[in-house]
């Protein structure tokens, strides 16, 4: 044959037989592409979140009155399983699930890099996902009576947290080393940067949670010759994870989103970008806290360093709502969702932060009890919840092919802007009770409504998952669903194809879809 | 008369570094997992000594002789990884192969050591505070080093069967990171555990 004869496998003849049709089970289990590994992601943290703020909800009405409904063991795993429930299987994957669908589109990538990985990674953290339920729910979770069930609690833990590892690995290996040709890192999307930033802080601190647990269950297992594994103390050694400054890294991803957000659905170039990056940057360093543990270091909360670090949070966070509010003064704001659920994400982290800044100074005696940090809690987990259902709302034309009911968006953006004060504002208030006798007395009517919230809260996440669903519904979009997309993802099909681009032009900018609209001159 | 077409065009090489990329970041996340257990040993020793005790039990023992061995011949397997790297960048096939050899042969050598090691300590892990943190620790790095070795031995096998070359050796330099961030904990364990019991 010719060298210049057509390859026989590239030929359009019929010489290649179709190969045969897989089921959807196996073609979903045996899948690598970050497409369908992302969606996963994204519909089982979903449902894990309306459980687990229910969950979190039966905790609160437990604490109403003076005698609880539950034992002293459901009470603490019901406490303990919520908290870690809500970081490990509700916002960490559902950031990790967006960024895996979306990352390897906006920095032009065919794939996600270690796609196998980034599989196995996601079934051992569903795996392991569940392991730790139904170590849950027999007593076994951290604190709990029953020993068998808790270490086995306590391997599904280390499970999840290699899941996340791993699958954080991969996507941030794909922002760096799988960019388009033309996008450095100060062009990638702001999506892009806050998961590599806090892709970087998850992989700097949640080891840190994986060497506490296994020193625990190492005890725990071993007849607990020291205190690491006794059920009183357990959980104070890994509650670091969801106190301040540490709870604050897991929801930097939801700042890129909420400023992809803000720049697409105002059409215009996000303004002052570098200030963007900084604050973003700056917040992940400032959230670094797997080193503030009051368990192993009683006096952290005095340290000069951990005061600083809790008070200069709050500036990246007024940085980044004077660049959203800036760029949303430039551009058209059109009155979507994604825009509402962003902002309110952005005002409840605001909360947060300067309710965190307030917990540092020593005379107000907020830290004599838990239950002003349960607040500033339920204020970071409600901002990354509303920032990760605004993503649902922004990328669900890019994941379905189809537009999401907005109306039902907007309806989320009341209730997780509601839900967020009701469940956290009650908790900080509660806080001052050493300071007001009255408070004390109003103890029960404010656990109430803080009950109230998370079960609103819940009800905002299974409103995502509806307005997910309603897109079988929705009219079939155009590569750029919004007709105002700056970033790769807008320029490939809705769903995108295997491969997912074709031939990409070299980026000149941060913005390459407008550039293409408006070209600009080389430097 | 023959037509004459195009060949296709070649498959787009991978992007370079991905897998030094994922490795730097792993390498990174596995330190940080002995960063924090040896953050809580140092905070522990510090308190026991401060309540005026000494921090190994009586009765334990643990000789500096095995521990000594295994830095050295931890130290003499960085140069050996890197003997490789540097083999294979140079399209030297029979030098990197040896080089791989030999530092998966230290990598047997240390897991050994440390097994035997643990015979002559005489600290029973169901006893004290100390055991627990020596064993977890000395243990989790007896871990790192059998995913090292087995990390060297699958990127050592790639290359018996003709995978790698100057141009692309990302698997050997992504096996040589995690390697090195494997000897940088041991320095860390000999420091703390080791010397300065």
């Amino acid at each position: 044959m010719a060298l210049t004869d057509t390859r026989p496998e590239s030929g359009t003849g019929s010489a290649t037989a179709p190969a045969p049709a897989l089921a959807r089970s196996a073609t979903l289990l045996g899948t690598g592409d970050h497409k369908v590994i992302g969606i996963v992601y994204i519909v089982a943290s979903l449902v894990f979140g309306v459980a687990g703020w229910i969950v979190t909800a039966l905790w609160g009405a437990h604490q109403l009155g003076d005698q609880g409904f539950l034992s002293d063991d459901a009470a603490t795993t019901l406490f303990s399983g919520g908290r870690l429930g809500l970081v490990l299987l509700v916002m960490v994957p559902l950031m990790l699930g967006l960024a895996t669908y979306v990352v390897p589109l906006q920095v032009g990538a065919n794939t996600v890099a270690f796609p196998r990985a980034a599989a196995g990674a996601l079934w051992t953290w569903l795996l392991s996902a569940g392991v730790f339920i139904i170590a849950n729910g027999i007593d076994g979770g951290i604190g709990g009576g029953r020993t068998e069930a808790v270490d086995v609690c306590l391997l599904s833990i280390v499970g999840l947290v290699l899941a996340i590892v791993i699958a954080t690995v991969c996507v941030a290996t794909t922002a760096v080393a799988l960019r388009t040709p033309g996008m450095t890192l100060d062009r990638v999307p702001l999506f892009t940067w806050a998961t590599l930033t806090g892709g970087s802080i998850w992989l700097l601190t949640l080891p840190v949670l994986v060497a506490n647990v296994v020193l625990i269950y190492v005890d725990h297992h071993y007849g607990r010759p020291s205190d690491y594994g006794v059920s009183a103390s357990q959980w104070s050694q890994i509650s670091w994870l969801v106190g301040q400054p540490q709870i604050y890294a897991f929801v930097i991803p939801g700042l890129g989103i909420i400023s992809d957000v803000v720049a697409t659905l105002t059409g215009a170039r996000q303004a002052n970008r570098g200030f963007l990056l900084l604050g973003i940057g700056s917040f992940a360093v400032l959230s670094v806290g797997a080193w503030a543990q009051p368990y192993f270091y009683p006096k952290v909360h005095d340290e000069a360093v951990w005061a600083a670090m809790s008070l200069l949070i709050v500036l990246p966070v007024l940085l980044l709502l004077a660049g959203w509010i800036t760029t949303i003064r430039q551009g058209t704001p059109t009155a979507k969702s994604p825009l509402g659920l962003g902002l309110a994400s952005g005002l409840l982290l605001l909360l947060a932060v300067v309710a965190g800044a307030l917990y540092v100074f020593t005379p107000l005696r907020l830290r004599e009890s838990d239950v002003y940090s349960a607040g500033v809690f339920a204020l970071v987990v409600a901002a990354g919840l509303a920032a990760g259902a605004a993503g649902v709302m922004y990328w669900a034309p890019k994941m379905t092919g189809r537009v999401a009911a907005d109306g039902i968006g907007k309806l989320n953006v009341l209730v997780f802007l509601g839900g967020g004060v009701l469940a956290g504002v009650p908790l900080l208030v509660l806080g001052f009770a050493n300071r007001f006798d009255g408070l004390t007395d109003a103890a029960d009517t404010l656990h109430g409504i803080a009950v109230a919230g998370d079960v609103v809260l819940a009800f905002g996440v299974l409103l995502t998952i509806v307005a997910l669903v309603s897109t079988s519904r929705g009219a079939s979009v155009a590569d750029d669903a919004w007709g105002t997309g700056q970033t790769l993802e807008w320029a490939c099909p809705s769903p995108p194809p295997a491969g997912n681009f074709g031939e990409l032009a070299v980026v000149r900018s941060p913005e390459p879809l407008l550039d293409a609209a408006e070209p600009v001159e080389e430097a | 008369m023959a037509a004459t077409h195009a060949l296709p065009p070649a498959a787009p090489i991978q992007r370079p570094r991905v897998l030094v990329v994922g490795a730097a970041f792993a390498s990174a996340a596995a330190v940080m997992v002995f960063i924090g257990m040896i953050a809580i040993y140092l905070a522990e020793r510090a308190d026991t000594l401060a309540s005026g005790d000494t921090w190994l039990p009586k009765g334990a023992q643990i000789s500096l002789h095995q521990p000594n061995t295994m830095l050295f011949t931890l130290a003499m397997s960085v140069v050996t990884m890197q003997w490789a790297v540097s083999a294979i960048s140079n399209n030297d096939r029979v030098n990197s192969y040896l080089a791989l050899g030999t530092t998966l042969v230290f990598g047997l050598a240390v897991i050994v050591m440390t097994t035997y090691l643990y015979g002559l300590m005489g600290l029973d892990i169901t006893a004290n505070t100390q055991s627990v943190l020596i064993y977890t620790i000395t243990g989790a790095h007896l871990v790192m080093v059998v995913l090292a070795v087995a990390f060297v031995a699958l990127m050592a096998f790639r290359a018996l069967a003709g995978g790698f070359s100057a141009r692309q050796h990302d698997g050997i330099t992504a096996a040589a990171i995690f390697w090195y961030a494997m000897v940088a904990v041991y320095a860390l364990i000999w420091i703390t555990i080791y010397v300065t019991k």
